[in-house]
């Protein structure tokens, strides 16, 4: 019997290779793991993930890895020997999935391309993800998140309205990028489920960020209109933005029906001004609009603010900063913060999925040590003997 | 073959979560049903961006982008008749993804529980604001209001004016499109396990949920007790310089994180005087509030009198990461966009050809493919609801 569990889970069966680094490549692996694939990380002392090594002494007790990687294997492979590369090829046959957003060209050096691995494992999904994907004229080119952000044109569209763009926080892009290609290998893996084909999946995060402002590259080809950052505006309603609130909060208000405007007017003892009658008017005169509900809302307290706006049927939020999401009630009710068990540090509370199914994939497990699962993989998956896999640790494959 | 081909999906969508859910799965040969009311059909045929001509509900750009390879049927579901015949579609269905409220789907027969066990085979995915459980139930809701209920908001721009508010992010939807993005993927990863297992399974995303999920880098750390948590709008930074800065003809983004970093602004600016009050690696053990500040005027002075493309080419061959900050006209323009083909022509009865993006991943077997524009309002009406009565399977 394995020693591996089984959870459960859409994607019970399915074992995923990831040759991964950062945030980008292990959030698809996250994924496809939450959804109940067997997810391995391959790893080495020689090429360590920055997240095991950032700013801590010890690699097994890395924070920016644990928030990243719960609920997957880790398998110890030296790629610098031949040993090591066969091994990982004996891995890679048994495997369904490879996902890969190691620098380009990196995976055709280590003699692990796409055609390569398929010689081993014909129907392999093999998952390519770079900056600007795998192929053209710029695919060599490298950066970080928010490079993705500026090259996709979201960033521009993020900012205060007439000024410079800001773009968004600086964690944004990896995550979306990661999403994309885990619903690209999860088309793949249903179509080899009918066919038994595999394939080849180039995913690039700048076009991944230009598919989240679709309708704004619409306006371009339907009107030649270049969409600007506009602060919080949106042409469809007034008021729509983000007000001060007592003790530094804010709060989200948009208007989004005429029947919640003249809700809000009551509120606000505007009902009767005739600039505000309707939308036109309204954003005709938004610069006014907003600086009286500024000074409505800047000295009341936020949740009795956000209460008192959803009774009246007005959409309405606080802008929630990490201590308010680490208690919201919506989250909790979903219990979106599992707790995960890891070997070395016990017990600890970590991101769930977004989801909730019929059939969810059990979530139980925290971030693996470097080379956990090394006797699982060189073990039980690749059947090797006590006396072999003390080989490999005697050739400096693994530890 | 495209992957999803054969597979049948009734989409009970008004909002661009919904409607981009069943875009990710038309792209791949899915087959959409889309559900529309009789009276002007779904809301989003009226949003912008609009052209001047054209019938009022076939003039959106937006609904032509979000809903490509579908078909329109019209249906009432406020009337008997109407709820009777969906219930009829529901057999002959693989997958519902619906973007409506929980008293919308109960008041059409579709309480999410029940639907699940009257059809077992059936996947239903539902995408709310805050997920079926929301309580207060019913709470009003937009992309906007959502997008701050996640950390996003609250913690954008980074490096902020505090006397300023959070921004909302890009454009009007990524709440939308980021929810519909794990919805696809989890109804694609529903049907892989419906492949053995012949059962349906019901989905419940919550918008607020998925935009959360995407910190997870910080708020994984933060819920674990290893980083700070606290309200202030930097608590999702990073240090230094990076940031955004003006040029003659537009913006280009600079991140600046490592000793290398430095040493290549060094050489591309001529290793002026005032970067030698700058220990070599400061950026690493040294990155201090009042050096980035420093920093930053210089850059600003610098850059201001460059060209975007041109700078961003010669840092990136000193190693340093300098790119433009592009804009729709210049990613129709953009070489790698048009190698990668990223934008297709589409021709659309009543908007003429346009050009829509397209989708990231290159798929070597089953590409991603628009082979017809949206449908006009109820297109699909009468073909659709024959062939079904007809047994078609």
């Amino acid at each position: 019997m394995s020693t591996i569990k089984k959870r459960g889970g859409p994607l019970q069966g399915i074992r995923v290779v990831e040759l991964t680094k950062v945030w980008a490549g292990p959030y698809t692996g996250k994924l496809l793991s939450y959804l109940g694939a067997e997810v391995i990380r391959v790893e080495s002392l020689g090429s360590m993930d920055v997240t095991r090594t950032y700013g801590v002494e010890d690699i097994n007790n890395a924070p920016g890895w644990k928030a990243v990687n719960p609920q997957k294997l880790s398998v110890q492979i030296n790629m610098k020997s031949e040993e090591g590369l066969s091994r990982l090829k004996d891995l890679l046959a048994t495997a369904d999935v490879l996902v890969e957003n190691l620098r380009p060209g990196a995976m055709e050096r280590l003699g692990l391309g796409y055609e390569a691995v398929k010689a081993v494992r014909p129907d392999i999904i093999y998952v390519s993800m770079g900056m600007y994907g795998a192929e053209g004229p710029l695919a060599y080119q490298t950066g970080y998140a928010p490079c993705f952000a500026a090259l996709g044109g979201l960033s521009a569209l993020v900012g205060y309205e007439g000024e410079a763009p800001t773009g968004m926080n600086v964690r944004y892009a990896d995550s979306t990028f990661g999403t994309a290609a885990a619903y690209a290998a999860a088309v793949a893996l249903f179509h080899r489920g009918r066919t038994g084909a595999g394939q080849f999946i180039d995913v690039s995060a700048v076009e991944t960020m230009s598919s989240m402002i679709g309708d704004a590259l619409i306006n371009y080809s339907l009107n030649g209109v270049v969409e600007q950052c506009n602060g919080n505006r949106r042409a469809e309603m007034a008021p729509h933005g983000v007000y001060p609130c007592a003790g530094g909060d804010w709060i989200a208000i948009a208007a989004h029906s005429d029947q919640a405007w003249q809700a809000l007017a009551g509120l606000l003892g505007l009902a009767a001004d005739e600039r505000f009658a309707n939308l036109a008017g309204r954003k005709a005169h938004e610069v006014e609009l907003d600086k009286l509900l500024g000074e409505w809302s800047c000295s009341q307290e936020v949740s009795g603010l956000v209460e008192l706006l959803q009774a009246a049927g007005v959409a309405a939020a606080k802008s929630e900063n990490s201590l308010d999401l680490i208690a919201d009630a919506n989250l909790w009710a979903r219990e979106f913060y599992p707790n995960v068990t890891d070997a070395h540090a016990g017990s600890r509370m970590t991101v769930g999925p977004s989801w909730k199914m019929t059939r969810m994939a059990e979530i139980t497990d925290g971030a693996p040590a470097l080379g956990e699962h090394n006797t699982y993989v060189y073990g039980e998956i690749l059947g090797l003997s006590e006396a072999e896999q003390e080989e490999l640790v005697n050739k400096g494959v693994c530890r | 073959m495209s992957a999803l081909q054969g597979i049948r999906v009734l989409e009970l969508a008004e909002q661009v979560s919904g409607e981009y859910c069943g875009k990710l799965l038309s792209d791949f040969g899915a087959e959409i049903i889309k559900i529309e009311r009789p009276d002007g059909g779904s809301p989003t045929r009226y949003l912008g961006p609009v052209a001047e001509a054209g019938d009022d509900a076939e003039r959106s750009g937006l609904f032509a982008y979000l809903n490509t390879n579908k078909h329109s049927v019209t249906l009432d579901l406020t009337s008997a008749d109407g709820v009777q015949t969906l219930h009829k579609l529901l057999d002959k269905v693989d997958v519902v993804v619906a973007d409506q409220r929980l008293d919308w789907l109960q008041a059409a027969g579709l309480e999410p529980e029940a639907v699940a066990a009257s059809w077992p085979s059936l996947v239903l995915c539902c995408i709310t604001p805050f997920g079926l459980q929301e309580t207060p139930a019913g709470l009003a809701a937009t992309d906007l209001t959502v997008f701050h209920s996640s950390g996003w908001g609250f913690h954008t721009p980074s490096a902020p004016d505090l006397s300023r508010p959070p921004l909302k992010g890009a454009g009007r939807f990524m709440a939308s499109y980021e929810a519909a993005l794990d919805a696809a993927l989890c109804v694609v990863a529903a049907l892989c396990e419906r492949q053995a297992s012949q059962q349906g399974q019901l989905i419940d995303i919550s918008m607020q949920a998925v935009l959360v999920t995407r910190t997870d880098y910080v708020m994984g750390q933060m819920v674990a007790g290893d980083m700070p948590v606290s309200d202030e709008r930097t608590a999702f930074d990073l240090a230094g310089p990076a940031a955004i800065y003006a040029t003659a003809d537009g913006f280009v983004y600079i991140w600046m994180s490592a000793p290398a970093h430095w040493q290549a602004l060094g050489t591309l600016l001529g290793n002026p005087e005032w970067m030698n009050d700058f220990p070599g690696d400061w950026l690493e053990k040294g990155c201090t509030p009042e050096r980035v500040e420093v920093v930053r005027g210089h850059l600003a002075t610098w850059l201001a009198g460059e060209q975007k493309a041109a700078i961003s080419a010669a840092a990136q061959k000193l190693g340093l990461i300098m790119v433009p900050v592009n804009n729709a006209a210049d990613l129709q323009a953009c070489e790698q966009f048009i190698y990668r083909q990223y934008f297709a022509e589409v021709e659309h009865p009543q908007l003429g050809k346009l050009v829509h993006p397209t989708v990231p991943y290159r798929m070597s077997e089953t590409p991603a493919a628009i082979h017809s524009p949206a449908p006009l309002l109820g297109q699909h009406t009468e073909t659709t609801l024959a062939a079904l009565a007809g047994g078609e399977q």
